[in-house]
């Protein structure tokens, strides 16, 4: 972006990036180290960060006592749905939200906004009350649903700016040529805001995730839970941790959205304005 | 394609050039609109609404329990409420503090991950690591890094010889505060920075390819070029973070529950403990107004002037 | 037709993502009970540990076999977000019929309704077995809210190899210490790098009120009709002294006092203290993750005027608004039957409420493993004034927990942390 740097631009480049990487990835490493950790090395004086004495224990305690298998298959689930409705859902409304400024459009962008700003705790009880009079409590459906809403506000106000972010001239540019209004769309905003929906999809599926207190109220079967409802059951009281399954279970957690984030990562790149002019 | 960089102007295509066409598709707009609507008036209309009646009311837990409408009763109690003030205070400061440095930290990585590096791909995985991670793990792992005996951080300094700079970091007054807004930073940098990465994809190569053949320097290009481009994400997501960060609470409520002697003490989990703990959901839902009004207050000047500088 | 077009591509996308929600509005909204068919109940439990998970699992298994008509599900929770999703589920009229939580949490729900008065429904045998003062705790304006099983008795885990170097002697299970011997026998266990003791103070405000029954300290004050906290000599007691041993004797931790009970152990097991004043529970940690070779021993409880602590036991509740509250004391009256009880003290490494269930369990154990210190110490354990106080919750987040952490601190003096307790005391007690 900033033409070719020097060497030791460069070199300063990939050690600022070593920082930022060693900030936010260690606790993937630390997460590695405690899974295979047997209890007694885990109250350490002096922690190691490889494991003296190995085991594969936590893994096996985690998922015969927890069924972890199942309750991840429902999070995927739950996690892939939401992702697919909040992009569905939201691309059409931030595209009309930015193109057309109607007090429509403005008033919901603001209800949005502070839909976000009430502390979310008063709202938890009238929302439950809402799902069970639809019949949606104890459903992944419900999740879903709830889900989807809960990543709207993020998905609307990025979506928009990216959708102003297009130039008006290029979709103008492309109707001139005798484009229709569905091919615009298609061809030309659509792989400009693929960087944003990668984002969006992204934050719905993650969130989803990792939500923990709606799946824990709303799904009271056992075989419907979700795995942030499953991990939580390691976590004892007053702070207190079975801390070798817990560790063994979060690594696996951690997982799936890192895989999801490598496929679509690359998107955030294509289809860029950049990536059309320079191969 | 080449549209754009014949038109290096057109980011700043004012609302005034809007073409006819565009404006009569008012039934569209509202079909566009309607699937992400619906489900938010169902679910977020009349929680709020009523989440908002609550704050006039006398509305405590139980069952059965009459609701009176009390008008500004509770607001009269809550201006003389110092300890929720002081904690009002404290959630400013985490805020801000977590925002700012969120946003500048997840900037500069941003702009790394743009650029052509090797293991790029690496990298922007392992970037979002504390985003991916279970949160029930994560304030478990913070208060391990922390721990005064056996945390890593001290064992850290232990081993680089700095046993001067070992701290009780959660458990002193002065290091509590800083402490918990690291973890904040790192836990909410990667949304920043993916918002930010996707962002910058806007920013047409041609504008710095046509200002460097002007002469401007990187800093030159970075400021007049990429920033003004990049502004209407930057001011969406600074803003959606503040609003997420003073809403939050979870972790810190794990990390110190508040303390010590009540630095760490949001007001988030201020309304928290006095709807869920103590039963007082009209006092609470007051509470949330309040902060409502006060957010809103500090972000409309915030925004007004971004999206005055934007457009 | 270009709008058409477009507008078409709207309405398909509206009606596809209005048709999705419908869809899922078929689905089936599932917990409606059968009105034909056994009774189903559901248990949230909140055991965690690998032992008494198995043993809740067990039970539950056991008695779904031997009641085909009465069903018992189980429900796992966590210690960390049940009083939420309690909260929630009873305002949301969704609650489990069976309920696992304690004492000193279930009293607002007592008296916001949401949990059935259980002395009509338990047996007069099982009533009998349990201590009327471990009852009171229970207790909330004479209706009983739960069955107190569990105890968790406060005593002093030592580094008996530690104590041996210092010439301390391991006291009888029936004699502990008073709080001066341990004072003092604190001091002789520090030196450079050790400390006699850790107090682990993340949560100082149920620790030191539990403790202050030692030496009479009430807090809580009730007279005709109005309760009042009051901080005299007797309530100042036990926060001076664990002062005084981390400021004037130095013989504790101060880097402790963040600290919740396992934060201890690292510095425990690697000799950095020598003694951990905590939960007996403790002792799964010290059997599970002490480190090859490493002994140590469960001391009494330490005494002032008397060794009486304030009990929080673990309780089971029954839901105001379940279908079946006889059919679920039933369920309780079997799974806490003496050896049932017996065997979920022991997953639990806690105390049993009950008199034989306690009996039992110090035979299987032969009161090894700090098993007869443990049982001694249950009688020592009553309700606390503070306990039955409406307002207490409040007091303790907002007043009494930062007042103490800043007491412990050294930020502010004895008198002060006594004026901010009153006064708190004050604003919440109105």
């Amino acid at each position: 972006m900033f033409g070719k740097p020097s060497r030791t631009g460069r070199a300063l480049q990939y050690l600022a990036l070593a920082g930022y990487l060693i900030f936010l990835g260690f606790p993937l490493i630390w997460l590695l180290s405690t899974a295979f950790k047997p209890p007694r090395e885990l109250v350490r004086l002096h922690p190691t960060l490889i494991p003296s004495d190995p085991t594969v224990q936590n893994f096996v305690q985690a998922f015969t006592e927890q069924e972890l298998g199942r309750a991840a298959l429902n999070s995927l689930q739950v996690s892939l749905a939401s992702a697919v409705l909040t992009v569905l859902v939201a691309m059409p409304a931030s595209y009309a939200l930015a193109r057309f400024r109607s007090k429509l459009g403005t008033a919901a962008l603001g209800w949005v906004l502070l839909s976000q700003l009430f502390p979310f705790v008063l709202l938890i009880i009238p929302i439950f009350l809402v799902l069970r009079q639809v019949g949606l409590a104890n459903t992944h459906a419900g999740l879903v649903l709830i889900y989807v809403v809960w990543a709207l506000p993020f998905a609307l106000w990025m979506l928009q700016g990216f959708v102003r972010n297009i130039p008006r001239e290029l979709e103008e540019a492309a109707s001139v040529d005798g484009a229709s209004r569905v091919q615009v769309l298609r061809r030309v905003v659509f792989p400009l805001l693929a960087p944003g929906l990668v984002a969006t999809a992204l934050f719905s599926f993650i969130s989803a995730w990792n939500e923990f207190f709606f799946a824990l109220v709303l799904i009271k079967t056992p075989e419907l839970a979700t795995l942030p409802v499953a991990l939580a059951r390691f976590v004892g009281i007053e702070g207190t941790a079975r801390l070798g399954p817990l560790a063994a279970g979060s690594l696996l957690a951690t997982l799936p959205s890192l895989i999801f984030f490598a496929f679509m990562q690359r998107r955030l790149s294509s289809g860029s304005l950049a990536g059309a002019v320079k191969g | 394609m080449t549209t754009l960089a014949e038109r290096p102007d057109v980011e700043r295509a004012g609302p005034g050039r809007r073409p006819n066409r565009f404006r009569s598709d008012r039934t569209a707009i509202y079909l566009l609109l309607l699937p992400s609507l619906l489900p938010i008036l169902v679910l977020s209309v009349f929680p709020l609404l009523r989440g908002i009646y609550l704050g006039f009311t006398d509305a405590r837990a139980g069952r059965n329990v009459e609701v009176s409408f009390t008008g500004l009763a509770n607001y009269r109690e809550l201006l003389g409420d110092e300890l929720f003030w002081n904690s009002f205070k404290i959630g400013l400061l985490w805020a801000v503090g977590v925002t700012v440095l969120q946003f500048l930290l997840a900037l500069g990585l941003a702009l790394l991950l743009n650029q052509q590096l090797r293991f790029r791909g690496v990298a922007r995985v392992l970037a979002v690591v504390p985003w991916a991670m279970p949160p029930v793990v994560v304030g478990i792992l913070w208060k391990l890094v922390y721990h005064p005996d056996a945390g890593l951080l001290n064992e850290f300094f232990h081993r680089i010889g700095a046993d001067g700079l070992r701290t009780n970091w959660l458990g002193d007054f002065s290091t509590a505060l800083p402490a918990v807004i690291l973890v904040g930073v790192w836990a909410g940098m990667p949304q920043t920075t993916v918002v930010l990465l996707a962002g910058l994809q806007g920013v047409g190569r041609e504008l710095h390819e046509a200002a460097a053949v002007d002469g401007a320097s990187t800093w030159h290009r970075f400021r007049h070029v990429t920033l003004p481009a990049l502004a209407p994400v930057i001011v969406a997501i600074t803003s959606l973070d503040f609003i997420w960060n003073f809403n939050s609470f979870g972790l810190v409520y794990v990390l110190t529950a508040g303390g010590p002697g009540g630095k760490t003490m949001l007001p988030m989990l201020f309304a928290y403990e006095e709807a869920f703990r103590y039963g007082n959901y009209g006092y609470a839902a007051a509470l949330g107004n309040v902060m409502v009004v006060l957010i809103i207050a500090l972000l409309a000047v915030y925004l007004r002037r971004r999206l005055r500088e934007a457009n | 037709m270009l709008r058409t077009r477009f507008r078409r591509l709207a309405a398909a996308t509206a009606v596809a993502v209005v048709g999705l929600g419908a869809l899922a509005a078929c689905g089936d909204g599932g917990g409606d009970e059968a009105t034909s068919g056994p009774v189903k109940l559901r248990f949230l439990s909140l055991a965690w540990q690998k032992e008494s998970l198995q043993v809740n699992k067990d039970l539950v298994a056991k008695w779904n076999a031997e009641h085909p008509d009465i069903q018992v599900e189980y429900v796992q929770g966590d210690w960390n977000s049940v009083h939420d999703q309690l909260l929630t589920s009873f305002e949301g009229g969704d609650a489990p019929d069976i309920v696992h939580y304690e004492a000193s949490s279930i009293g607002e729900f007592s008296k916001q309704g949401y949990l059935a008065d259980l002395s009509g429904l338990v047996s007069g045998d099982l009533k009998g077995q349990i201590d009327q003062g471990v009852w009171d705790t229970a207790t909330f304006d004479g209706k009983v809210a739960g069955v107190p099983f569990l105890l968790e008795s406060q005593v002093v885990i030592a580094n008996k190899k530690l104590l041996d170097a210092a010439g301390v002697a391991v006291p009888p299970a029936d004699g502990g210490w008073t709080w001066d011997e341990f004072q003092g026998n604190a001091q002789k266990l520090t030196k450079p790098g050790q400390y006699g003791v850790a107090w682990a103070l993340k949560s100082p405000t149920n620790r030191v009120l539990n403790l202050a029954l030692n030496y009479d300290g009430k807090f809580f004050y009730t007279d005709g009709g109005r309760t009042e906290v009051r901080v005299g000599d007797a309530e100042k007691e036990i926060p001076k002294r664990i002062h005084d041993m981390i400021y004037t004797a130095k013989s504790a931790s101060p880097e402790a006092l963040g600290m919740s009970g396992a934060d201890t152990l690292p510095g425990f097991f690697g000799g950095k203290y020598a003694m951990l004043p905590g939960s007996v529970s403790l002792r799964q940690q010290m059997v599970e993750q002490a480190p090859a070779g490493f002994e140590w021993v469960t001391l009494p409880p330490v005494k002032g005027l008397s060794a009486k602590q304030a009990a929080n036991p673990q309780t089971l509740s029954v839901s105001e608004d379940s279908k079946h509250k006889k059919q679920a004391a039933q369920f309780l009256e079997y799974f806490l039957n003496p050896t049932n009880m017996a065997a979920l003290a022991k997953g639990d490494w806690l105390v049993p409420t009950g008199r034989q269930a306690n009996e039992e369990l110090v035979k299987i154990t032969a009161g090894k493993q700090g098993w007869d210190v443990a049982a001694d110490s249950a009688a020592d354990l009553t309700v606390a004034p503070f306990q039955q106080a409406d307002g207490y919750p409040e007091w303790k987040t907002k007043y009494a927990t930062p007042a103490l952490q800043q007491y412990f601190a050294n930020k502010i003096t004895l008198d002060q942390l006594g004026t901010q307790l009153v006064d708190g005391g004050k604003q919440v007690l109105r």
